[in-house]
Order: C-alpha cells, then sequence, then structure tokens
C-alpha cells in the first residue's frame, strides 16, 4: 500500500487542538510534506554539527535549545537559523510557549517553514506527537462490511445486499452492542499489529434500512448503541445457505482473512429464513473471545473422543 | 466389509459397515460422514450397540465414539437413499481417508 503523503496542515488541523498548536508564521510551508513519522530535536544541529540532521522530521525546540540560542550573539543567532532553515525543514515547534525571537520568525518567514508554539513540556508534546504523526502515518483502507462492537469483540459483518446485515445489525443493537460503522468500514493498521476499524465522521451514528430510508442510530437507541472505532477481532460473511459448498461443522479449524496485511478469524454463517442472524452472530463473537483466549471446543471433545475410543477394547 | 439388505418394499436400505481406520470416528472422519449425509434428502440413521442416532448430525456421530473395528448398522429411508448409501460405503471403503 502506497504511503499517504502527509502535510504539515494535515498535521496541524488534525490534531492542534490536543497537542494546542498555535501557528506564528510561514503559513506557505504549511503545504510542506512531513517525510518521517517522528520528531527531532535540532540542538546539536544549532551547534553546528549538520553532517547528521534529521532534516525530514518535525524539529522540536525546548528549554534547551532556546537557552542556547539566547546565549549566542545576534549575528551568530542569524547564522544558525539561517544554516538550519536552509534545510527543507518540515516545521518548527516551540514548546511550553517559548517564544521565537525576531530573527527566527524573520528568516522562517522567508524560508517558508512555518512555525508553531505549543504550551505543552516538551517531553509531553513529543509524546503526543509522536503518536499523532503515527497515527497519520499508519496504512489505512476501506473496507466493505458493518461492523459491531459485541461484549467487546469487534466484529466486521460482511456480506452481499440482501442477505440481511442491516436487520441483524439493528438487532444486536437492540440488545445493548454498539454500531461502528455501517456498510462501509474504515480500517486503520495501528502499531503494525492491529486493525482497527471505524465510519467516516460523516455517516457515523447513522445507518440504511430498505424502505425507511437513513435512520441516525444514536438518536434512536442512546449513546451506548454507537462506538467511534473499535479493533476488528473477527470477520462473519452472511452467505445464502445454497452457495455455502462446504459448511464448518467442526470448527476446529480457525480460518482467516486478510485485512492491510493482518491475519484476523473468519467465519461463514449459512443464511436461511428462520435463522436468526443476530443471535448467531453474537455466538461467533463469544466463539471467537474464548477461542482468543486459548479454548477450542471441538479439538477438546475430539481429544477426549479419541482418549475413549483408545481405551474401549477392539470393535466395541 | 458391508453385508447388503435392501428392503425395497419398505424403502429403507440398511448396510452392515465397520470402522476400518485406526484412530475410529474422531471429529475429521465424522464431519466427512455428516457432509455427505447432509447432501441427501433421504434420512440417514446410524446404529451402535442399540444407540441410533441421525446421521446428519455430528454431536451424535461423535456420541457414539465409533472406535476402530466397530460395527456400525447404516439405515437409510428416501427417494436418493441408494446413491447416499453408496457414497457412505465409499467413504467406510477408503477409511475416511485415513489409515
Amino acid at each position: 500500500m502506497p504511503r499517504p503523503n502527509i502535510t504539515v496542515e494535515q498535521f496541524y488541523t488534525d490534531h492542534s487542538a490536543k497537542l494546542d498548536l498555535k501557528l506564528l508564521g510561514g503559513a506557505i510551508g504549511l503545504k510542506h510534506i512531513i517525510r518521517e513519522p517522528t520528531v527531532n530535536r535540532p540542538g546539536l544541529a544549532l551547534a553546528g554539527h549538520t553532517k547528521y540532521f534529521a532534516r525530514h522530521r518535525l524539529q522540536v525546540m525546548g528549554h534547551a535549545e532556546v537557552t542556547f540560542l539566547k546565549a549566542l550573539p545576534r549575528e551568530e543567532r542569524v547564522k544558525r537559523y539561517e544554516l538550519i532553515f536552509g534545510y527543507r525543514l518540515p516545521c518548527i515547534v516551540f514548546c511550553r510557549d517559548l517564544a521565537p525571537d525576531r530573527e527566527c520568525l524573520r528568516i522562517a518567514e522567508r524560508k517558508n517553514i512555518p512555525v508553531f508554539q505549543s504550551s505543552l513540556i516538551t517531553m509531553k508534546f513529543i509524546n503526543l506527537a509522536t503518536l499523532a504523526l503515527e497515527q497519520l502515518f499508519a496504512p489505512r483502507g476501506s473496507e466493505m462490511g458493518s461492523m459491531v462492537d459485541i461484549h467487546g469483540v469487534g466484529v466486521l459483518i460482511r456480506g452481499d445486499s440482501g442477505i440481511g446485515k442491516s436487520e441483524s445489525i439493528l438487532a444486536l443493537i437492540e440488545r445493548g452492542y454498539s454500531l461502528v460503522a455501517d456498510d462501509m468500514t474504515r480500517v486503520t493498521l495501528v502499531d503494525g499489529r492491529e486493525v482497527v476499524g471505524t465510519s467516516s465522521d460523516l455517516t457515523r451514528n447513522h445507518m440504511e434500512i430498505r424502505g425507511i430510508g437513513i435512520v441516525n442510530v444514536a438518536a434512536m437507541f442512546g449513546a451506548k448503541s454507537i462506538r467511534s472505532e473499535k479493533r476488528i477481532d473477527l470477520i462473519v460473511t452472511l452467505k445464502a445457505w445454497d452457495e455455502v459448498k462446504d459448511v464448518d461443522r467442526l470448527g476446529m479449524e480457525e480460518e482467516h482473512q486478510e485485512i492491510l496485511g493482518i491475519r484476523i478469524p473468519h467465519m461463514t454463517i449459512p443464511v436461511r429464513p428462520g435463522r436468526d442472524l443476530a443471535r448467531l452472530i453474537e455466538v461467533a463473537a463469544l466463539h471467537a473471545k474464548l477461542r482468543r483466549s486459548g479454548l477450542n471446543p471441538a479439538r477438546e471433545l475430539n481429544e477426549r473422543l479419541m482418549a475413549q475410543m483408545a481405551a474401549a477394547p477392539r470393535g466395541l | 466389509m458391508s453385508a447388503a439388505k435392501d428392503n425395497t418394499s419398505s424403502g429403507v436400505i440398511t448396510r452392515e459397515l465397520v470402522v476400518g481406520n485406526k484412530v475410529g470416528i474422531h471429529a475429521r472422519p465424522a464431519a466427512m460422514f455428516v457432509k455427505i449425509a447432509s447432501r441427501y434428502s433421504c434420512d440417514i440413521f446410524l446404529e451402535k450397540d442399540g444407540e441410533k442416532i441421525n446421521g446428519k448430525s455430528i454431536m451424535g456421530l461423535l456420541m457414539l465414539a465409533a472406535g476402530p473395528g466397530s460395527k456400525l448398522t447404516l439405515e437409510a429411508t428416501g427417494k436418493d437413499a441408494a446413491q447416499a448409501t453408496a457414497e457412505i460405503e465409499d467413504l467406510f471403503h477408503r477409511k475416511f481417508d485415513e489409515e
């Protein structure tokens, strides 16, 4: 999957509230692309060591940098600014509400490098900014299917239209479970090991029911009927009875489907009139939960059976 | 391996089957049996030591705990009973594709 281009502007609009960012200057540079999803403290570069300078990263100025710069005579300071702003830095952030001096702002403006200020203490800012960048850089995509949180098990429900997805989701919501996304689930790879599903901001809380139209689930069933994001633990595919050629009667082996390169347990539930789909999906979720904790009922039963058959005299 | 006893007047086909694989009817062979049985519309029953179970039920098959060498009676009733019986007999002959 191609890595998305993350601009400084995107970082700023998505995370300015959480990181308490204020733009002080260099707005033209907001279109700069952040090439590495992490931060750098430019202390060594300001001191003159630019042989190795992580210039593609967001640059964070803390007490150390600002105190060092303050101790320099004005013309020396200007030289240092010229030196590091000469690189196409994505942007600079002054933490602890430290104010950049006039020379800094002037040169940054000229070189089109955005300068921000944050009230957070430097370490706190670095932690939060790293997480924010990781989130922005995470591989993402969209998956066909609705998503529901059942007792802490995130279930992505797939199936051709008209198979009864919406009805079963409504029934699950009525049982007290929460809707994460209807029909289309946005997926993000988190920490490279789990896939988190969410809905698009626009359609959150809403779902479409044929014959009725678009309903607001949160307004109808209350706040608990909605969950904004959840890790996907199980994929359930609803399939017409005749189309399922090989129904798994044992469930001894775990089947998987891949999303963003992560293997996620998958079950196919054959659908025919009269089957309570919501109930089946609920049991599938609980089953997946138990299996995740290491319990495999089919295998256990089989082991007991084999032991019994081995103990019995031959031919009995 | 099996003794044919077709009672066509009542439409019941009966077969004596012997479990030929080393381990007996554990989960995998049971699933194979049930899958075949479920494809047919006829009723299929399996009996062992006086205990009779539905051949389309995996739990029933497991409950029989039919170890190696055990003798089972297959009973199929319905319009496709002959094909079903033939396919199940073949499964026993093949020892469920096991040793």
